[in-house]
């Protein structure tokens, strides 16, 4: 049976600005199932940061509306934990403070919340960073530390907001495993942003394809790749078709936002 | 791009000579009759004053020292018992920030001495009156370093934590305040070197111990050698506290090993 975990109904979002009024994202439609992990693809400035800020309570759409579980979404949700590009760790807790800070905000024992949080630590590989500031880490396991923490949180769906982008090649690549391997084991439902096409059909069930702005829905594929996947899916022939179906598509719209002025999101 | 740094064993070698070379050019010049000791005593001579006013029956270096402290640091933590919180608040709160900030801009301008009359006034001439001149001296800069402080504070770690379930006041306790301790910290440090002006003037002005009164009586007795006592004390002082503060500063902050803005 499907069992819808996230609906937005015709979500609008625009913001005013100096110069006038500026549509990030339009008319934008789009149902997630539970378990189901749906990557939105678009060029930079397509608003697919602003609708991910949306789902976790950050904005509130400015026309139409976003459900949780059949509840519309009007405040921070922490049922959507989510993973920042730029990892938003905090400076002055330890690794195991950062990836406790959840449960201990739920008021749970220090015990308890150790405990969930080494869980999670030993799950990703940390061990034996416990202690570390996230300044004395590398990029790529600070987005660890980030994945953790949302992780120990208990979120019901996972929030991506392009997590891997600042990563180089390699790192990238591994992180992409490691979300993966968690995603296929733990069954979560994963919004995962990104402009990479070849992350978007590793990691999707299904993929969203935006115009560029004001963000719409372009189009969307369901990707078959079987499951479960590794990082060798990606020299597959099946993989290198439905990379070229997406690219030309894309393409077109990375054309189209060239020529707009270019913004932040 | 800072200039390349010298390493530490250096840094120490030509600090002394630099430090050798004043203070030796100093006691020539006097020496040498280039110089009325009256005007400015020589190096040998102010220790030897230092000596007589630090050891012996009445010494009274130690207690004005003791005096001087205390009101420094009294003010101090008065002006940060109600400066942070209320420069937090300002920090994360744009209406109160607004309606505040007009009234600061007035009060921030206005040196510790100009507050002497009034607090004379209204207090007389007791230690409150000291307190409160640093107090006065210290509260706005207390509060605008804190604001600064707390604007500075990556939105997106309030974010973060708001997502993990924070509520408004436990992202104040558990983001906002830590985010901004570093830079609340370099701010105070500044602010202590401002409490001991604050200090100093107000013990010239009206005071019966202190060092700024034993600098100010001094002067009446013509005593330079007192004078640059005085001073000097005031220096090493204000020294000693700013290497503690650093010992707390390293305490609160131990993320920071570089000492690296974020």
């Amino acid at each position: 049976m499907s069992d819808v975990m996230i609906r937005a109904e015709n979500v609008s979002m625009t913001f005013r600005t100096r110069t006038g009024e500026l549509g990030a994202v339009e008319d934008f439609s789009l149902q997630v199932d539970r378990g189901e992990v749906v990557c939105i693809v678009g060029a930079s400035g397509c608003g697919k940061s602003t609708l991910l800020n949306m789902v976790a309570g950050f904005l509130r759409p400015t026309a139409g509306r976003i459900l949780l579980e059949g509840k519309e979404i009007t405040a921070v949700e922490p049922r959507c934990g989510m993973i920042f590009q730029n990892y938003a760790l905090f400076p002055w807790m330890t690794v195991r403070g950062n990836v406790a800070f959840g449960p201990r905000l739920r008021g749970l024992s220090k015990k308890e919340c150790n405990r969930k949080a080494q869980h999670w630590i030993e799950r990703v590989g940390l061990q034996g960073f416990e202690q570390a500031y996230p300044g004395e880490l590398s990029g790529g396991m600070q987005q660890r530390v980030a994945l953790c923490r949302a992780l120990a949180n208990e979120p019901e769906v996972l929030l991506c907001d392009e997590p891997f982008a600042a990563l180089d090649a390699m790192t990238r690549q591994i992180m992409q495993q490691e979300l993966l391997r968690i995603v296929q084991d733990s069954a979560k439902t994963v919004l995962f942003i990104t402009h990479s096409i070849d992350e978007a059909l590793i990691l999707s069930d299904r993929l969203v394809v935006m115009s560029a702005r004001p963000g719409r829905v372009k189009a969307v594929y369901n990707n078959d790749l079987p499951r479960p996947r590794k990082l060798d899916v990606q020299l597959t022939d099946r993989f290198l078709k439905l990379k070229r179906q997406v690219w030309d598509l894309v393409q077109e719209e990375v054309m189209g936002a060239m020529v707009l002025p270019v913004n932040t999101t | 791009m800072r200039d390349k740094e010298l390493e530490l064993w250096r840094l120490i070698v030509f600090g002394a000579i630099g430090l050798v070379g004043f203070i030796g050019l100093w006691e020539l010049v006097v020496r040498l009759g280039f110089i009325d000791p009256f005007f400015l005593p020589a190096p040998s001579q102010v220790v030897q004053r230092m000596q007589q006013l630090a050891v012996g029956p009445d010494a009274v270096l130690w207690r004005d020292i003791r005096v001087s402290a205390i009101r420094v640091l009294t003010g101090f933590f008065l002006s940060i018992l109600v400066g942070v919180p209320c420069g937090l608040i300002m920090g994360v709160n744009p209406v109160i920030r607004a309606a505040l900030n007009p009234i600061i801009s007035i009060i921030r301008p206005l040196p510790a001495l100009s507050w002497i009359p009034l607090s004379m006034l209204w207090l007389g001439i007791d230690e409150q009156q000291k307190y409160a001149i640093v107090f006065m001296g210290c509260f706005a800069s207390v509060l605008v370093y804190t604001t600064d402080a707390t604007m500075g504070v990556d939105p997106t770690l309030t974010l973060a934590a708001r997502n993990l379930g924070a509520t408004r006041m436990q992202v104040l306790r558990y983001v906002v305040l830590p985010g901004a301790l570093p830079n609340i910290l370099s701010g105070l440090k500044v602010v202590l070197a401002i409490a001991w002006t604050c200090v100093i003037s107000a013990e010239m002005v009206g005071a019966n111990s202190g060092l700024g009164f034993r600098i100010w009586t001094a002067k009446e007795w013509s005593d330079t050698g007192q004078v640059l006592v005085g001073m000097l004390s005031i220096s090493l002082t204000v020294l000693l506290l700013d290497i503690l503060f650093r010992g707390v500063e390293r305490l609160l902050v131990p993320w920071r090993k570089g000492g690296s803005a974020a």
